[in-house]
């Protein structure tokens, strides 16, 4: 079945590699630039998750066209800040899945603090038509930790500073706002009068916060609300991720190498860090804000994992390789709290045959998960990502194909990566993503390319040749006559 | 610590001995009404006393003079060292530095005869000062004690006494003078004079023109023996097999000859990898002696017997010693690394 | 041209010379192999990483020179070592390692063999070690027309522990190359005096530059050669040859070593390098007296003229003497003289006396590192004696004090391994060939006279070979004694390996202990200590640590550091035993005056490690006594009854010393209340441990094994510290703190 994917996927890789590359390059509007009021949000869901360390915000709005022509850009406002930190914007149709990711692109308006996401329906939305959209994306680097600095053995606090109306370019009338918490312990957090039959905002059930419902807004309405609430767990933020894929036919080998820089966003400590206390506490409340392991589940067939540091290897590791899966726990060499750096690489290799097809075309497809970070409890988040895939030495004619959201991919060119034994380099492809989340960790990578047979045979050929050469040197200087006269007496 | 047997064996002593001369401590009478006097005219009393004879100083105290002497108000320096002399309290170090000592308050003290540097050198033993070792709770000697001067130009605003450990071992006049210098700024400082040892002179050119002559004189027996090569050979050897067996580290570290195990025996080999005794290194030596001068018969010797039989029964001989020994070698080493695992018979 | 001289003599043995060089390098090939197998237990163990403390400095200069380039690295002025003086480090080390490396590095670059830095510099040692064992072959071959000694000298040098000791993978130091060089050298010289050959003499010359370039131990060929060469003109060996070749390697090798900065023109000023000068001359005068006699025929003249000749000598030396004594030359440097003057580096210089491998050697530590071949040397060693040629002599010599210098001191059984596998290996060669012998002599009077080497003993020769040589009549005494050396031989190679992967492959950096189960488990503490250090520090925290760290910080930590291992400024080390010896109120100025941010400490008391700053403060006490003997005094560290304690019993000295208080803060805590017990020491700790007032606890690896201070800032009201301590403990003052306002740093 998975062969079938990845062709499904391969017929379509022309049109899809172009418009990555167009993402690339942004269009900004003037200042003046609003959004054509043809819209209405006849009904508008707007939920705020807060359960991991990053936000994940999804607003399911049912848009009305009440312009007199069909329309077909619908705009999503974002502040400069948030559209920095903004990431995996994911427009779907609410009514039937089987229409793909609508286009989502940013709109940027030069020296003003609004920006846009411009939706782009498929079809165009006939006037008075409604359409269900649900619009789902992830904001990075969103708490901050209140108190911002706390004592060792103490519990970590975030803050969340939102909306409770949701940001919106037309005029709402009907929407309410759910807020998830991880646990149901919510330190503080704003109230508002209530609206109709609802005395007032928010109520909570469990580990929930409801604003609204709201009645009619005018478009670009914002109420700031901010929430207070415990969450124990480290906020890991990885700044940068390099991924590299090694791609080599004659080893029939895939081998990966992830290059992480990451930082603990959390709180810090008030105090220096003292070891007794951790000691202690390791028996008596073992779940504590700082950074102690990251599991990396690994596709089945991973070997030779390594888990190194700009110092050298991190003994603190563990592999196993089963059946379903290989899992790599990897602990850092000491415990990360809030504020530390913990940069690290890791490392593994695998089977080629469960990553690469050969097409009937004669070509090579590649199928590779696009990010393959810790699988964390409370969430990772990934400021840079790039990716890169290094193809053999002479690889030709090179496309790809992601399910990343478009919006998140910054840039994908192709260079020339030279390494053992090159003589013209290899064909590298590097792809710059940004802002993304552990929960997009098996979007998948296509990259389908050409590699003749002549291509293959070069390196062998190379040093065959060469070492060759050096034999008879070698052969040559071994007959020069080094002694002035053979007669010469000792 | 090698201060540390001579310690404990005076403290022993101390502890009897104060019990002893807990009855009757007296002498304190006359040193009475030479406290009363004014510490200038004590100066010149006790500087008198010092310079009188070039062999006076440094003062021989008994504990009422001490008293005396170091009694405040003062306007000069008192270095006194106290020692134990006596054979009982075996105390090497004191009879070590006693000689520099010596030496150096006398050319200290002839020196400077006016007494501008306004120092008195004195000794007090054990035996004379009992009171005095307990006064300053003394357990090791010698201790050298520097009381400053409490008025005058160069009085110190403690009057308590500096004091002066032998923990390095036996110090140098020198070490000792540049320590009391430290503590008498601008004020002149006699060096040190050592006298110089014409005996020792005279000797030694006797010995060597004596040794010249000799050696022109048996110049044509000793020729050959230094042509010998068979000498040099076994001087290199004997060398060599000196060296390797670890007798530098005896020279350095001072190891003992033996030590007596806890049960009374004595054991020749000390414990642990990094130490080793004197008679350890010799019966090491001995044994690669024996091994090398297998080896040497087997090789050189051995093939150059001209009879059948005798090479057997020689190669026997020879070779049988070297197995054995090599073993014993071997197994002496397993008890000095007890993580050794190999062995090769008969001592497994 | 190695394989040529066993040709002339394979030429001899008859058919089949071509086969048997190949056989030849094959066999060396293995050796090599073995050589260089052998010493990688610790990177199969642990894994590819730089050992000990020393080498991270090579490590360190080695990548900024793959960086920066050879003439950045030439004058490369390091400002995060020593702070606040820095360090000139181009001119203040041998560049031989690092140049040798990074050739290495930009070669594999060409050839697009990209392989990192860090593997190349590990892998240097075992590389080199093949190629010495080739050098010792050569060389052995240079010694005897036994064609199976040289091979026996390559496969002792190949795996005796005492070179390996120096030379396992990681253990990037100069010695990697130097012995290398050293034995190299040697060979050379000797073809150059056999041959009386200039182009051996510069080829001579040549590697013994790259010696000096490489290791401070060059001193050792500097002295060597002289003196063989005295050795021979004393001997009336005196020869246009000797010439020749001395002259040669004098004039080139004195050239090139004062290329190297840090060398520079102490070959002719300093009283090591005399003797060579000294030699120099003595042969141009010999040389010419030589032409003279030559000239003359008349007996009178003649020993007129060697009259002349030896009191010239005495009066170049009477001459030397004055000049040193003079000053014109510089007396001979510490770590020299204390080779001599046994007991000088104790009582002067204590840094020198500190250093483990400074110790003398204890006879295990022979047998440990040579085994048979301890017994074996002097044999061959006689048998050199047998005819006494002109390079047998030098192996005599260099056995002498070769020796002599490795009973001394641990670290040069390094100097003495090569002359020790040369001479066993000629012994072991010359017993085999005789008793290898297949022929046995028929009958006694038959064989005496037809023997022909009997008359080779002569008149000159040992008194022990004036009889004939027969050889071995019985069959099975052939076979008892090849059995016996088989196995000698076999024991060797196992008690090699041994030793080996017990005692020289532990990279020091990374401890390994076994768990109940058996499995091994790596304590890292180390580095995870450097690693947070470099993490989530200030980029130029300065650290204060012995000096024994201060190549590890920089290089793991990449943090400037007070002190470290090139131990070029006594007082600077000094200035930080005085810290570390002296209570806080006292060292808190020092450490301020030194801009020092954190203090790192060495703590082995939880895990029982024996290495750590407990057990070397005394050295510390005595370094800093020996510039401030006022301040800081050795006795007040023993307790009144001598002894150097750590528990309740501890002087006063030593509880309110910074060392003692930053090894043990916290520590009661770990354990039950009256319970705490330091590991190493074995003593029972006080119920109450030490109060800290200006530093505070910053970071504790995850066995102890390094801690972490941070040096506070001045307090914001201007109270010392230990008043701010006791108000924030809620401790009532006697007198308030009158000093408000500019906040200043007191120096008592």
């Amino acid at each position: 079945m998975k062969t079938s994917v990845v062709f499904s996927a391969f017929l379509s890789l022309l049109s899809l590699a172009s418009a990555a590359t167009t993402s690339s390059d942004r269009k900004t509007y003037p200042s003046t630039f609003r959004p054509p009021q043809v819209f209405k949000n006849a009904n508008l869901v707007h939920i705020i998750s807060l359960e991991k360390n990053y936000v994940k915000e999804s607003i399911n709005v049912l848009v009305e066209n009440i312009d007199k022509s069909p329309q077909n850009e619908y705009y999503v406002p974002f502040t400069a800040d948030q559209l920095s930190r903004l990431g995996g914007v994911e427009v779907k149709d609410r009514k039937d899945g089987s229409v793909g990711p609508f286009v989502a692109e940013a709109v940027e308006l030069d020296q003003s603090d609004t920006h846009y996401i411009r939706i782009r329906l498929p079809k165009a939305l006939a006037p008075g038509a409604q359409q269900a959209l649900g619009i789902t994306y992830y904001l990075l680097k969103a708490y901050a930790p209140r108190p911002a600095s706390i004592k060792q053995e103490d519990q970590q606090h975030l803050a969340y500073a939102f909306s409770a109306y949701a940001p919106s370019a037309y005029a709402t009338s009907k929407q309410k706002t759910d807020v998830k918490f991880p646990s149901s312990t919510i330190a503080e957090y704003t109230k508002l009068p209530g609206s109709g039959d609802v005395a007032r905002f928010p109520q909570q059930q469990g580990s929930k916060l409801t604003y609204g419902p709201f009645d009619e807004k005018p478009a670009g309405a914002s109420q700031p609300v901010a929430v207070r609430y415990e969450f124990n767990k480290p906020v890991t933020h990885v700044s940068r991720l390099e991924r590299d894929v090694e791609v080599s036919h004659w080893g029939g080998n895939v081998a990966f190498e992830e290059r992480y820089t990451l930082h603990h966003r959390g709180a810090n400590l008030s105090a220096l860090f003292n070891r007794v206390k951790w000691q202690q506490s390791q028996y008596y409340q073992p779940n504590t804000w700082a950074l102690k392991e990251l599991k990396f589940p690994l596709r089945a067939g991973s070997a030779d994992a390594y888990y190194t540091d700009v110092i050298g290897n991190v003994s603190t590791s563990r592999f196993r390789s089963g059946k379903r899966e290989a899992l790599l726990e990897v602990r850092p060499r000491y415990p990360v709290f809030g504020g530390w750096k913990y940069p690290f690489t890791i490392g593994w290799n695998s089977d080629a045959k469960s990553y690469l097809r050969k097409t009937p075309a004669g070509g090579f497809v590649l199928n590779v998960p696009f990010l393959e970070g810790p699988r964390q409890a409370e969430g990772v988040e990934y400021e840079q990502v790039q990716v890169r895939v290094i193809l053999p030495e002479g690889a030709r004619n090179v496309k790809f194909h992601t399910t990343i959201p478009t919006q998140s991919i910054a840039s994908a060119d192709v260079e020339i990566h030279r390494t053992f034994l090159d003589t013209i380099g290899r064909t590298a492809l590097i792809i710059q993503a940004r802002n993304l989340v552990d929960e997009l960790r098996d979007r998948e990578l296509l990259v389908s390319y050409d590699y003749p047979l002549s291509a293959s045979l070069r390196k062998p050929l190379v040093v065959f040749a060469s070492a060759m050469a050096v034999f008879f040197a070698a052969w040559v200087v071994g007959r020069v006559e080094l002694k002035f006269d053979v007669a010469g007496k000792k | 610590m090698r201060l540390l047997p001579t310690v404990l064996s005076l403290l022993g002593c101390l502890s009897t001995t104060a019990l002893a001369a807990a009855g009757g401590s007296g002498g304190a009478k006359p040193s009475a009404n030479l406290r009363k006097l004014p510490p200038g005219e004590r100066f010149n009393l006790f500087h008198g006393k010092a310079t009188a004879s070039s062999a006076a100083a440094p003062l021989k105290l008994v504990e009422a003079d001490y008293r005396a002497l170091v009694a405040t108000p003062r306007d000069y320096s008192v270095a006194v060292l106290l020692t134990a002399m006596d054979a009982r309290y075996g105390c090497q170090l004191c009879r070590e530095f006693q000689p520099e000592w010596e030496l150096l308050a006398r050319s200290w003290t002839n020196g400077d005869k006016q007494g501008e540097s306004r120092v008195v050198f004195g000794t007090l033993d054990f035996n004379d000062g009992r009171d005095v070792f307990m006064g300053f709770g003394l357990q090791t000697a010698p201790v050298l004690f520097f009381f400053p001067p409490t008025m005058g130009p160069h009085a110190t605003p403690s009057s308590d006494p500096l004091r002066y450990d032998f923990a390095g071992g036996p110090q140098a006049a020198e070490v000792v003078h540049h320590w009391i210098a430290r503590q008498l700024p601008n004020r002149p400082h006699p060096p040190v004079k050592r006298p110089i040892n014409w005996m020792r002179w005279i000797s030694t050119f006797v010995v060597v023109t004596g040794g010249a002559t000799a050696s022109y004189v048996a110049w044509p027996w000793v020729l050959p023996v230094v042509r010998n090569r068979t000498v040099w050979a076994a001087v290199t050897l004997i060398a060599i097999l000196m060296f390797t067996s670890g007798h530098m580290f005896n020279r350095i570290r001072q190891v003992p000859y033996v030590a007596g195990d806890g049960r009374g025996g004595i054991s020749y080999f000390a414990k642990g990898f990094q130490t080793q005794y004197g008679l350890e290194t010799q019966i090491i030596a001995a044994i690669y002696g024996i091994l090398t001068l297998s080896g040497i018969t087997l090789a050189v010797k051995v093939p150059r017997i001209a009879d059948p039989k005798t090479q057997s029964i020689v190669f026997v001989a020879w070779w049988s010693i070297l197995f054995v020994v090599f073993s014993l070698l071997i197994s002496i080493f397993r008890t000095k690394s007890p993580g050794y695992g190999f062995a090769v018979p008969p001592f497994m | 041209m190695s394989a040529a001289d066993p040709l002339q003599v394979l030429a001899s043995a008859g058919k089949g010379e071509s086969t048997r060089s190949v056989l030849r390098v094959i066999i060396l090939a293995l050796i090599a192999g073995a050589a260089i197998s052998s010493r990688l237990f610790s990177v199969i163990r642990f894994e590819s990483i730089i050992h000990e403390f020393d080498p991270w400095f090579n490590f360190r200069a080695t990548k900024y020179l793959v960086a920066n380039g050879f003439y950045n690295f030439w004058d490369w002025f390091d400002d995060r070592t020593w702070h606040p003086l820095g360090r000139v480090t181009g001119g203040t080390l041998y560049p031989g390692l690092m140049v040798t490396s990074g050739v290495i590095y930009h070669a594999l670059r060409a050839l697009t063999i990209p392989v990192d830095i860090r593997n190349i510099c590990v892998l240097l040692a075992p590389g080199f070690s093949g190629l010495t064992a080739i050098a010792a072959y050569l060389l052995t071959n240079e010694m005897t027309p036994s064609p199976s000694a040289g091979l026996l000298a390559a496969l002792f040098m190949g795996i005796a522990p005492g070179y390996i000791s120096r030379s396992v993978a990681g253990s990037y130091d100069n010695e990697a190359i130097a012995i290398f060089l050293l034995v190299f050298t040697f060979y050379l010289w000797i073809k150059a005096l056999k041959q009386g050959s200039m182009l051996w003499g510069a080829l001579c010359a040549l590697f013994y530059g790259y010696m000096v370039a490489s290791w401070g131990g060059y001193a050792f060929i500097t002295c060597l050669l002289p003196l063989h060469s005295f050795v021979l003109i004393c001997m009336g060996r005196y020869s246009t040859r000797l010439y020749v070749a001395y002259t040669t390697w004098y004039a080139l090798g004195t050239l090139a070593s004062m290329q190297i900065p840090f060398v520079g023109f102490l070959p002719v000023k300093t009283s090591e390098h005399m003797p060579a000068l000294g030699i120099f001359g003595f042969l141009q005068l010999l040389a010419f007296l030589d032409y003279v006699r030559s000239a003359i025929p008349s007996r009178q003249f003649q020993t007129f003229l060697w009259l002349f000749a030896g009191t010239a000598f005495g009066v170049g030396l009477l001459g030397l003497v004055v000049a040193t004594s003079m000053g014109f030359i510089a007396p001979w440097s510490g770590r020299f003289y204390s080779l001599w003057d046994t007991g000088y580096a104790k009582i002067h210089i204590p840094i020198i006396a500190s250093v483990s491998e400074h110790q003398p050697t204890a006879w295990p530590a022979f047998f440990f590192d040579l085994q048979m071949l301890v017994w074996l040397f002097p044999v061959g060693v006689y048998l050199l004696f047998q005819e006494l040629a002109d390079e047998h002599v030098f192996i005599v010599v260099y056995a002498l004090f070769g020796s002599y210098f490795a009973g001394v001191m641990v670290r040069l059984m390094l100097t003495l391994t090569p002359v020790v596998c040369v001479a066993a290996a000629i012994a072991v060669s010359h017993l085999l060939d005789i008793y290898l012998n297949a022929k046995s002599p028929e009958n006694p009077d038959a064989a005496a006279d037809k023997d022909a080497d009997g008359k080779k003993g002569g008149k000159a020769g040992l008194k022990s070979t004036n009889k004939p040589l027969v050889g071995i009549y019985a069959g099975w005494v052939k076979s008892v004694i090849v059995s016996s050396f088989a196995i000698y031989l076999l024991l060797f190679v196992m008690h090699c390996t041994w030793v080996t992967s017990n005692a020289y492959s532990s990279p020091s950096v990374v401890l390994a202990s076994r768990l109940p189960d058996g499995s091994q488990h790596i304590i890292d503490d180390y580095r995870e200590a450097y690693q947070w250090l470099r993490q989530n520090t200030r980029e130029d925290a300065k650290i204060m640590s012995w000096w024994d760290y201060g190549y590890q910080i920089g290089g793991m930590a990449d943090r400037p550091t007070l002190v470290d291992n090139n131990t070029w400024n006594n007082t600077h080390i000094a200035t930080v035993g005085k810290a570390m010896a002296s209570s806080e109120e006292r060292s808190y100025p020092i450490m301020r005056q030194h801009e020092v941010d954190y203090v790192l400490v060495v703590f082995g008391g939880l895990l029982g490690y024996s290495g750590d700053d407990i057990n070397k403060f005394l050295w510390m006490v005595r370094i800093a006594e020996g510039i401030w003997p006022d301040e800081v005094k050795e006795r007040d560290f023993f307790t009144a009854r001598g002894e150097y304690r750590v528990d309740g019993d501890a002087t006063e000295t030593m509880k309110n010393s910074v060392m003692y208080k930053t090894s043990y803060y916290n520590y009661q805590n770990l354990f039950p209340p009256g319970q705490a017990v330091d590991r190493m020491r074995g003593v029972r700790l006080p119920e109450v441990g030490p109060q800290l007032t200006h530093l505070e606890e910053a970071f504790t690896s995850e066995n102890w094994i390094i801690r972490i201070y941070k040096v506070k800032d001045l307090d914001n009201l201007g109270r010392d510290h230990a008043s701010a301590v006791a108000f924030d403990k809620g401790v009532k003052k006697k007198k308030p703190a009158k000093k408000k306002g500019p906040r200043v740093l007191r120096v008592e």
